[in-house]
C-alpha cells in the first residue's frame, strides 16, 4: 500500500488515538462471559481429568470408551460456551477459544498437567477419593486461569485478542483424542 | 521509519480498525453499534478498508439472521501498528 505525507494538525494526532481507544476499550467493556461459564468450565476440566486417569489405568475397552467420553463433555462444554459468547457479544475471540480449549499460558498448563499426572497416579493406585480430589482442584485452578485471563485481555484486548483459530482448535482436539487412545492402548 | 497511512488515517477509519484488533472477528452490528455510525457509513469505510486488504469479511447466520462478520487481516494489523507508530512520533515531536 502506498504511503503519502497526510497534512496533520498537531492536535488531531492526540484526539485520534484517544477516541480509536475509547472505542476499542468500549467494544472490550461490552463484552460478556456467557453466564456459569466458570463452574461449567472447572466441572468439565474435572471430568475429563478424572475420567482420562481412570481410562489410562484401566487400560481397557470400557475405560477407554469412559475416557473418551470425558475428553467429548470437555469439548461440549468449551464449544458451547464459545458459541455463547459469539451469539451474546456478535464477536469472536481466538484468545479466549485457546484460553478455555487449550488452557494456554504458562499456569493453565502447569496446573492441568499437575493435576493430570497426580489424578493418573492416584487412579494406578486404586486411591479414587485423590483422583477425584485432584481433578476437581485442577479444574477449578484451571478455570480460575481463564478468569484471570480474561482480566488482562480486558485491560489490553489487543494485545491478547490473538489465539488458535476454530480450525486449528478442532484439529488439536481430534489429535488430543487420538492421544489418548494411543495411551490407553499402549499402556 | 513507519508513515501516516491515509487510508486509516481519517478519524473513523482509525476507529474500526483499533476496534477491530480488540477481536479477532466482529459482527457488522456490533461494529456499528460501538462505533454509533450508521450502517452506510460503516458500509463505506469496510468498502474501502477491504478494497486495500485491511479487512475480509463473509457471510454468516446469528440466531437465525444472516450477519455479515468482519476481521481485520495482518496487512491490516501492521498498518495499524505502523500508523499508531507515526502519531506517536508526531505526538512526540510536538510536545
Amino acid at each position: 500500500m502506498e504511503s503519502m505525507p497526510v497534512q496533520q494538525d498537531p492536535d488531531d494526532p492526540r484526539s485520534a488515538l484517544a477516541e480509536a481507544d475509547r472505542a476499542r476499550q468500549r467494544l472490550a467493556a461490552g463484552l460478556r462471559l456467557p453466564t456459569g461459564l466458570h463452574p461449567a468450565l472447572a466441572a468439565a476440566v474435572a471430568v475429563q481429568v478424572g475420567t482420562a486417569a481412570y481410562g489410562i489405568a484401566a487400560q481397557t475397552a470400557a475405560g477407554l470408551v469412559v475416557a473418551l467420553a470425558g475428553a467429548a463433555v470437555f469439548l461440549g462444554v468449551a464449544a458451547l460456551a464459545l458459541h455463547q459468547f459469539r451469539r451474546v457479544n456478535g464477536v469472536r475471540v481466538d484468545g479466549l477459544a485457546s484460553q478455555i480449549v487449550l488452557g494456554a499460558g504458562a499456569m493453565s498448563t502447569l496446573v492441568y498437567m499437575g493435576a493430570f499426572v497426580a489424578a493418573t497416579w492416584a487412579a494406578f493406585e486404586s486411591r479414587w477419593w485423590l483422583v477425584a480430589a485432584t481433578a476437581a482442584a485442577g479444574g477449578v485452578g484451571y478455570a480460575f486461569c481463564a478468569l484471570r485471563w480474561w482480566h488482562t485481555y480486558r485491560q489490553d484486548p489487543a494485545a491478547h485478542a490473538g489465539g488458535a483459530s476454530p480450525r486449528v482448535l478442532g484439529v488439536l482436539a481430534v489429535l488430543a483424542c487420538l492421544g489418548l487412545v494411543a495411551l490407553v492402548a499402549t499402556g | 521509519m513507519a508513515e501516516l497511512d491515509p487510508l486509516i488515517h481519517p478519524p473513523a477509519r482509525l476507529q474500526v480498525v483499533t476496534t477491530l484488533s480488540a477481536v479477532s472477528e466482529a459482527e457488522f452490528a456490533t461494529l456499528r453499534s460501538v462505533l454509533e455510525v450508521s450502517d452506510s457509513v460503516l458500509s463505506k469505510h469496510i468498502s474501502a478498508l477491504a478494497d486495500a486488504g485491511y479487512v475480509c469479511s463473509r457471510k454468516g447466520v446469528r440466531a437465525g439472521r444472516r450477519t455479515t462478520w468482519i476481521r481485520l487481516t495482518s496487512a491490516g494489523r501492521e498498518a495499524l501498528r505502523e500508523h499508531v507508530a507515526a502519531l506517536r512520533r508526531l505526538i512526540d515531536v510536538v510536545d
